[in-house]
């Protein structure tokens, strides 16, 4: 039920990828993304799924939560692959009702469907492995340049770990409220379809306005405290490369340069 | 009416923050009574008030309400409900009617009243209680903290519940508030005879109103009587960390300088009486 919904991913585990720098993992990303586009031989989706499979290994994340992320977005994986299967011109090898399938259709559905999920298997693992705090922190960094073309980052970054840390609060605040409508005759368990979405909308209302409540009152206490946006702030957690960091650059950029030198010599 | 058998109760079974709350906790309500529950803060009593009314699945145990176990297959939870009423701590943040009024009428509405039945059940609560008729159609979230707390108290009652259980009702009200919300709760106890339960951490409210007392330690029950009995046990209750009747404290120190009583007094009136007969007894010698 409702109840349930975790909505931050982290896994807390005690591994040498939960203690990179959050920037470093971003960066890891972003390669392994660049990496998923460089490559043009389908097989290689192999390797690469592979280097993958030992990452979540070494974070010591279970590969149950490998398909986790992809759950959200089976609709999508299938659209694309169905509609590459069918439009994509070539030699047909296939005729469905008025759609010719193709087997350069066959290939490039295939690819860009693997193309994706692997995509979002890459990016889970870098929310499986840092706290929303630790991105937001790490993404104010990386994108910390764009102040000085006066793009207010730091705004930004308060904003989204403001929203990060509302979210636990407001799961809380929908138990507390079905609590007390249950108490008071509401049944969330054993009723139809119909009553259910009645049920959840009743919460809605409520529990909207808490919302706007609690954030007026956030906003005051920070004022009261002397918040105002300005200057610069320091850090509980200050933001710090270690030998590891370091480590792991260094492998990235030979992974990636392996990938580039294969995609400009193209062996395969 | 209710009978509680050792019921034991885990927050976040089978995941790695696993904590047993309740362990083996035994006892009954019958009607008419007035259950104080005391214990330490983190003891379990707002877990164990759950449990009444089935918000709460016990993992070991049963709650037996008129003679069927609630956890029994085919039992319909809203009538439970219907039947123990649960005002929660902070209640205020539980309003979620547009209006005062709608609120209130919320519980007995869902429970099958009518319309006009509900909105007459609602009025009489909210006037026994004390709301003013001109905050009818105002948002209950524009009123004061005790206002929405005596609001949230009217919801429950106009369920008409046979038991009342309430978690620390008087947390920031202002003392007459307190005693008014207090005593109409005991009236309405002697009239309809209903059961109350009391979560409070003020003793000298459990010691005035409670005619029974279960106390919580650690989501144990480790002494369960009447107030004279569970509150003469000062150093039991210190020991666990709770407090006593600020009144008993004081005759206990008197008892201790040579006062003649033989048991510390709980309330302000009886403490009161009791020393006057000593008084009188003694001028009576002289
Ligand atoms: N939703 C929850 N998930 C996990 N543990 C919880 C949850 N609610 C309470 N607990 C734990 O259960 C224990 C008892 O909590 P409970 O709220 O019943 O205490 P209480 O006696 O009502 O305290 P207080 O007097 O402060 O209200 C606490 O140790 C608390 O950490
Ligand atoms: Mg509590």
């Amino acid at each position: 039920m409702i109840r349930d919904i975790t909505i931050g991913q982290y896994y807390a585990q005690d591994s040498s990828i939960h203690k990179l720098d959050s920037r470093t993992k971003l960066m890891g990303v972003l390669i392994y993304i660049v990496a998923l586009f460089l490559v043009k031989n389908p097989w290689w989706y192999l390797l690469l799924f592979a280097v993958i499979l030992a990452l979540y290994r070494l974070a010591k994340v279970p590969y149950g939560y490998l398909l986790r992320g992809l759950k959200g977005i089976v609709i999508l994986l299938i659209f694309t692959f169905v509609f590459r299967l069918i439009s994509t011109p070539g030699i047909p090898v296939a005729q469905l009702w008025i759609f010719t399938i193709t087997g350069e259709g066959i290939t490039k559905a295939i690819s860009l469907t693997v193309r994706i999920a692997l995509m979002i298997i890459g990016a889970s693992l870098l929310s499986y492995t840092s706290t929303p705090r630790e991105l937001a922190d790490g993404l104010e960094k990386a994108f910390g340049f764009l102040e000085k073309i006066h793009v207010p980052i730091h705004d930004m970054a308060v904003i989204v770990m403001i929203a990060f840390r509302f979210i636990p609060i407001l799961i809380e605040e929908t138990n507390v409220l079905m609590d007390a409508q249950a108490s008071r005759g509401v049944e969330f368990e054993k009723c139809s379809v119909w009553k259910k979405c009645r049920n959840i909308f009743s919460l809605l209302l409520p529990l909207f306005l808490s919302a706007v409540r609690r954030s007026s009152d956030l906003a005051m206490a920070m004022e009261a405290r002397g918040y105002s946006g300005e200057g610069e702030t320091s850090r509980m957690y200050p933001l710090r490369y270690h030998s590891g960091d370091r480590i792991a650059y260094v492998l990235m950029f030979l992974f990636l340069a392996g990938v580039i030198v294969m995609r400009v010599v193209n062996i395969y | 009416m209710m009978r509680i058998e050792r019921l034991g109760f885990t927050y976040s079974k089978n995941t790695v923050d696993e904590c047993r709350v309740l362990e083996d906790i035994s006892f009954h309500i019958q009607e008419g009574e007035f259950i104080g529950l005391i214990g330490s803060s983190g003891s379990g009593k707002t877990t164990l008030i759950k449990h009444l009314n089935g918000l709460l699945k016990a993992d070991s145990g049963a709650v037996y309400f008129q003679g069927q176990n609630i956890y029994d297959k085919g039992y319909v939870l809203s009538k439970l409900r219907k039947e123990v009423g649960l005002v929660f701590q902070y209640p205020e943040h539980q309003l979620f009617g547009r209006t005062v009024l709608a609120d209130v009428c919320f519980g007995p509405q869902n429970l099958g009243m009518s319309k006009e039945e509900a909105e007459k059940s609602a009025r009489d609560c909210l006037e026994l209680v004390g709301i003013n008729e001109s905050y009818y159609h105002t948002s209950p979230f524009e009123l004061s903290g005790g206002q929405k707390r005596c609001v949230a108290i009217a919801g429950i009652l106009a369920m008409q519940p046979k038991i009342l259980v309430m978690d620390e009702p008087a947390a920031g009200l202002d003392p007459e508030t307190k005693h008014m919300i207090f005593d109409l709760v005991e009236e309405i106890r002697k009239k309809r005879n209903i059961a109350i339960v009391l979560v409070s951490h003020h003793m000298e409210d459990v010691a005035y109103y409670a005619n029974k007392v279960l106390v919580l330690h650690q989501g144990r029950l480790v002494l369960t009587g009447e107030p004279e009995e569970v509150f003469t046990k000062t150093e039991f209750l210190r020991e666990i960390g709770m407090d006593v009747p600020q009144i008993t404290s004081v005759t206990e120190k008197l008892m201790k300088e040579g006062f003649p009583m033989v048991n510390p007094a709980i309330t302000v009136k009886e403490a009161e009486e009791r020393i006057l007969k000593v008084f009188r007894e003694r001028g009576g010698a002289e």
